[in-house]
């Protein structure tokens, strides 16, 4: 029962220090003046990946 | 001379993280984002679809299930690796429904098992009486020659004893090779041969390949057990022992991936008491 508590507490610890490091990094990167254009590309790209994503699974719904 | 430095009169770097360029901010303060018209959205899309379509057909699909309509997947060699992905999904498979079609062989296997661990044992005397008789007839034939190579003869005797046991007696390397099979593949077929084995079991062998040489897998299994011992590419010969990790059926699977027609050779002798052939 200490195990499963310590464990859990870990797991949150490290999705807040995560977190944290995610933040900083996402404020850094929303200050830049670049900002707004990077972002257009990474949602562009994000994209390209669900589609990719999207038909890799129909094909392989077709092959199997 | 210098004037000394004052804190308040020196210039004020910026700071790191304010940003040199105030972006365009409304009331809140929040960014506004890139002015995105429907049109470009549109098109951003297509592109999007374009390119994840691209990445698809030349990469994934052939890298996966070995589909390439293109050809660019057999250039970078990506559609044989897809092949081989589908090759052992369905060889997964059909090893699969064999165990679950199979409960009943499984359930019949005990009767001939019991038999074979008396057939294991016998073996590993008649393989250690082999190597002994191999060793005392070199030595006697060095003290007094050919006196006691007829008698010898008749001891060594396995399946294919008489014709090779004069063999063994002129190279001192060992025993003979209790079994020797040999197959031709076609391209793209594959075979299996496995030793029944008791755990603990070791095997030697030795197989070589004509050509371009062989893909393999060296593995068991039995009572539920499972396991790969090795696996090689495009391999001409190899040797070694093999040792039951428990007791079942452990051996070789090899695939022909070149071209053309492969011959191999496959020798072995140790504690198994059968050889299964396809």
């Amino acid at each position: 029962m200490p195990n499963l508590f310590a464990f859990n507490v870990g797991v949150e610890l490290g999705q807040l220090l995560a977190l944290a490091a995610i933040l900083m990094v996402m404020i850094r990167w929303r200050a830049t003046p670049s900002f707004a254009r990077q972002a257009y590309a990474a949602n562009v790209l994000m994209m390209t990946a669900g589609f990719a994503l999207m038909g890799f699974q129909i094909a392989g719904l077709i092959v199997t | 001379m210098q004037k000394p430095f004052n804190i308040i009169t020196a210039p004020v770097p910026p700071l790191r993280a304010e940003s040199r360029h105030q972006p365009e901010t409304d009331a809140g303060g929040h960014i506004q984002g890139v002015e995105a018209s429907s049109g470009g959205l549109i098109r951003a899309t297509l592109g999007a679809a374009a390119a994840g379509g691209a990445i698809l057909l030349f990469f994934w699909l052939p890298a996966e299930y070995g589909i390439d309509p293109t050809r660019v997947g057999r250039l970078l060699g990506l559609t044989e690796m897809g092949q081989i992905k589908q090759q052992l999904y369905a060889e997964a498979d059909a090893e699969d429904a064999a165990l679950a079609a199979a409960p009943t062989a499984l359930a019949v296997a005990p009767p001939p098992a019991s038999d074979p661990n008396i057939a294991i044992r016998l073996d590993a005397i008649e393989s250690q009486v082999t190597a002994i008789a191999a060793v005392v007839g070199a030595d006697r034939i060095m003290a007094e020659p050919a006196a006691q190579a007829p008698v010898e003869a008749p001891a060594v005797s396995n399946e294919a004893a008489p014709a090779v046991a004069p063999v063994a007696q002129v190279e001192p390397t060992g025993p003979v090779w209790r079994d020797e099979v040999s197959y031709t593949l076609a391209s793209a077929e594959g075979i299996e041969v496995k030793l029944v084995m008791a755990e603990g079991g070791v095997a030697e062998f030795e197989w070589m390949a004509s050509g371009g040489g062989l893909n393999f897998e060296t593995h068991g299994d039995g009572g539920g057990n499972q396991t790969s011992y090795d696996t090689g590419r495009g391999v001409p010969e190899q040797s070694g022992t093999l040792t039951a990790a428990f007791t079942g059926n452990h051996g070789w699977f090899w695939r022909n991936r070149t071209s053309e027609p492969v011959t191999f050779t496959l020798r072995t002798r140790g504690d198994y008491s059968e050889m299964k052939l396809p």
